[in-house]
């Protein structure tokens, strides 16, 4: 058996991680982004431990009421959460009620700091008085930094105690709230997920630890006021963009196909589009456009007008779209063309010949030799150029400042950049996906049948 | 006999005729589409080299555009952001040049020499890659970098323009090797040059202007997106994302010397790539 030879798995091994990486696992997280909700429901635990059994969940923003608190080590991933309530616990040396020395953990709450070292350590406090005539007046001393670990002694109010160590914990609230289904829950939440009202007795559920599938950020994007008008302004600016684009860079290809004298130049510069940004020719149109631009200028010159008239304004939408379209047209028309000569070229010149020989005109050769045999270098175009059409962007913005005409990219960016909301912004890069690929089908099946026809 | 000659004449004649025409009409057309093109440029070039106060007035001569003047572009490259935007740009254009080829040539070298199971896949795959919007990827990859601490870098961004450019890389520098045949890699062999000299002193010098070409693409490919450059980075900015972010509250004469400041390069680089295009684009349309 031949051995099989491994080279050239090595040599695309490189491509296939960096795709993987930075292609294939954010187009996943992309997806998950748009249906996921990260913070959908709050974890109940049955007892104040993260490791302790699962109580129930509580949607985000639900009302709870607090019934409890205990305080539990903080992690250091954790230390600047928001909302986060912490307490401090002590290790402290001294004396006890029965006059032996003892050591063990008292809380913030029980031991008043009396002296403190110059950068703030605790040194000494003593045992604040219980105040209330039923009230044990011994404090607890504890064997951790817990409440609910063993007491291991008690001391008298005024106690001094020297500080040994200090621990930060974080307060767990026992809470209680009542779920979708109107069913109460109890049980113990870390307090970085809780918002308490000023009462100190109630709160709301202010962030999740638990995601969930969800629709609301696609629901979000369609009831979002700009969506309708980006769809119609994308759709709009699609249909009207590509067709003339194919005619013009059919007609850019047989030129250049031709070999007419200076070929090489006007193949410069029907190809310099091609290498300028969406930005730039958005500004290069609004130039053009704008009020004491090229347009009215040449149109007072030839005396048409006799003062500058507004184009890119809100009462003038129809001249922004005519200008978009320009632009698209005039930035796009390029890459179309040089995939349409690389088809040309691939056409045998014997067929033309003889069908030249044979009589037949330019026109008949263009419908019935040409085209038919451009058909897959069409296709491709098509879908390139489709892709390339649903993301207008730059253009736009240059041309509209992206308000009165927005399209669906901008909207995307407008989601992110503006609102701060990835998921919605997610629902809308998934839905120009979507587009994209339902329209170059609508395309490359509109192509097929029109050729079947003809 | 005469009859067939004289007939055939006028056929010849009649046919020559139309051929003059159609030549006369496609150089009408060429041109036509040349001035088409040419126009906006030239008009912002002259709006980019003049003084701002021709820039504001009206109605604005026709050309040429007097007076010439360096005081707009000098007014746009002294703008806050600007010189930094630039260089933030030159950086990334050229690592995601370097990454690009130094990943895509041992790809497209694999793709157009040897015949393996999955070949086809990958071609596939990589036209799949190719196929999807900048927008569908910018916001994931800036939740990503965020969460890993590689937000508003341009080191991340040139990861981004890499995977944007690598499939076109690959697939033209794979285009660029199958234009050198095998056999004269073989010859070398035969001469007694080892695998890897063959490939250095034979393959090497003719691939070179073709991996140049698909470089310097690569280069105009990232120094125009805009996207998720404005997406990616917040305080170290590229240019089109500056200009960008500009837009709106800057003069008509920062807009104009900024636009055409950004066309430079397609301007110069597209006369030195035109050839390889079709070899760029054809390769990638099959």
């Amino acid at each position: 058996m031949k051995k099989r030879n491994w080279t050239p798995y090595w040599l695309i091994l490189p491509t296939l991680i960096y795709l993987a990486l930075f292609f294939a696992y954010p187009m996943v997280r992309g997806l998950i982004l748009s249906v996921w909700d990260d913070e959908a429901s709050l974890r109940l635990q049955s007892t104040a431990s993260i490791t302790s059994d699962a109580a129930g969940d509580l949607p985000q923003g639900t009302q709870i009421r607090l019934l409890d608190r205990q305080g539990n080590l903080l992690s250091d991933e954790v230390a600047d959460a928001a909302n986060l309530l912490t307490e401090q616990w002590f290790l402290a040396t001294g004396v006890d009620v029965e006059g032996n020395n003892i050591e063990g953990w008292v809380s913030e709450n029980r031991l008043r700091i009396r002296e403190e070292a110059e950068d703030g350590t605790p040194i000494m406090g003593t045992i604040r008085r219980k105040l209330g005539s039923t009230a044990d007046p011994l404090t607890d001393i504890h064997e951790s930094a817990s409440s609910v670990s063993p007491v291991i002694a008690k001391v008298e109010a005024r106690t001094e105690l020297f500080v040994q160590e200090v621990a930060t914990l974080e307060v767990w609230f026992q809470i209680e709230g009542e779920n979708e289904t109107g069913e109460t829950l109890t049980g113990w939440v870390p307090s970085r997920f809780i918002q308490v009202y000023g009462d100190e007795e109630s709160g709301r559920i202010d962030r999740a630890n638990q995601g969930a599938f969800t629709l609301e950020f696609f629901e979000k994007m369609v009831n979002d006021r700009f969506f309708w008008p980006a769809v119609r302004t994308t759709l709009l600016l699609m249909l009207f963009i590509i067709p003339a684009q194919f005619v013009l860079a059919t007609v850019m290809a047989l030129v250049i196909q031709a070999r007419l004298r200076f070929n090489s130049i006007f193949l410069y510069i029907f190809s310099i589009p091609l290498g300028v940004s969406d930005l730039a020719v958005g500004i290069l149109f609004f130039s053009i456009f704008t009020q004491n631009g090229l347009l009215n200028s040449v149109l007072q010159g030839l005396g048409l007008i006799t003062q500058a008239q507004p184009y890119l304004t809100a009462d003038t939408r129809h001249w922004i779209l005519i200008a978009i379209w320009l632009a698209e047209l005039w930035r796009a028309t390029s890459i179309v063309m040089v995939i349409v000569v690389s088809g040309l070229q691939a056409i045998s010149d014997e067929v033309l010949e003889a069908a030249e020989l044979f009589g037949a005109s330019f026109w008949q050769r263009l419908w019935h030799v040409i085209l038919p045999l451009l058909k897959p270098s069409l296709q491709v175009a098509l879908i390139l150029r489709t892709i390339l059409a649903v993301q207008v962007f730059a253009v736009v913005i240059a041309l509209s400042g992206g308000d009165i005409v927005t399209v669906l990219a901008n909207e995307t960016f407008r989601q992110y950049f503006e609102f701060r909301n990835g998921n919605v912004a997610s629902a809308y890069a998934v839905f120009i996906l979507a587009l994209s690929m339902l329209s170059a089908v609508f395309y490359l099946r509109a192509v097929r049948t029109q050729q079947e026809l003809s | 006999m005469s009859k067939l000659t004289s007939e055939t004449i006028a056929l010849h004649k009649r046919m020559q005729a139309r051929q003059k025409l159609n030549r006369t009409f496609a150089y009408v057309t060429a041109i036509l589409i040349a001035l088409w093109i040419l126009i906006p440029i030239f008009f912002i070039f002259s709006m980019a080299f003049t003084t701002q106060e021709t820039v504001r007035s009206y109605p604005k001569n026709f050309l040429p555009f007097i007076p010439f003047s360096t005081e707009t572009m000098q007014f746009f490259l002294n703008s806050a952001g600007i010189v930094p935007g630039v260089i933030n740009s030159l950086i990334v254009a050229i690592l995601t040049l370097v990454i690009s080829t130094l990943i895509a040539a041992p790809a497209g070298y694999a793709i157009s020499r040897y015949i393996f199971p999955g070949r086809n896949f990958f071609r596939l795959s990589i036209l799949a890659v190719r196929a999807f919007p900048i927008v569908v990827l910018s916001i994931p990859l800036a939740v990503l970098f965020i969460r890993v601490g590689m937000f508003d870098s341009i080191y991340s961004l040139a990861l981004m323009h890499t995977a944007l450019a690598l499939p076109t890389t690959i697939l033209v520098i794979g285009s660029v090797f199958a234009s050198v045949p095998y056999e004269l890699e073989e010859a070398a062999q035969v001469f007694g040059c080892t695998p890897f000299q063959a490939f250095r002193h034979v393959v090497l010098p003719l691939v070179l202007p073709g991996i140049a070409a698909s470089a310097v693409f690569t280069f105009v490919l990232s120094w125009n997106e805009v996207f998720a450059a404005s997406i990616l980075t917040v305080q170290n900015r590229t240019l089109p994302a500056q200009v960008l972010f500009a837009l709106s509250q800057s003069s008509e004469a920062y807009q104009f010397a900024g636009g055409f400041f950004m066309l430079i390069p397609a301007l110069i680089f597209m006369w030195f790539i035109r050839k390889y295009l079709f070899n760029m684009w054809g390769q990638v349309s099959k």
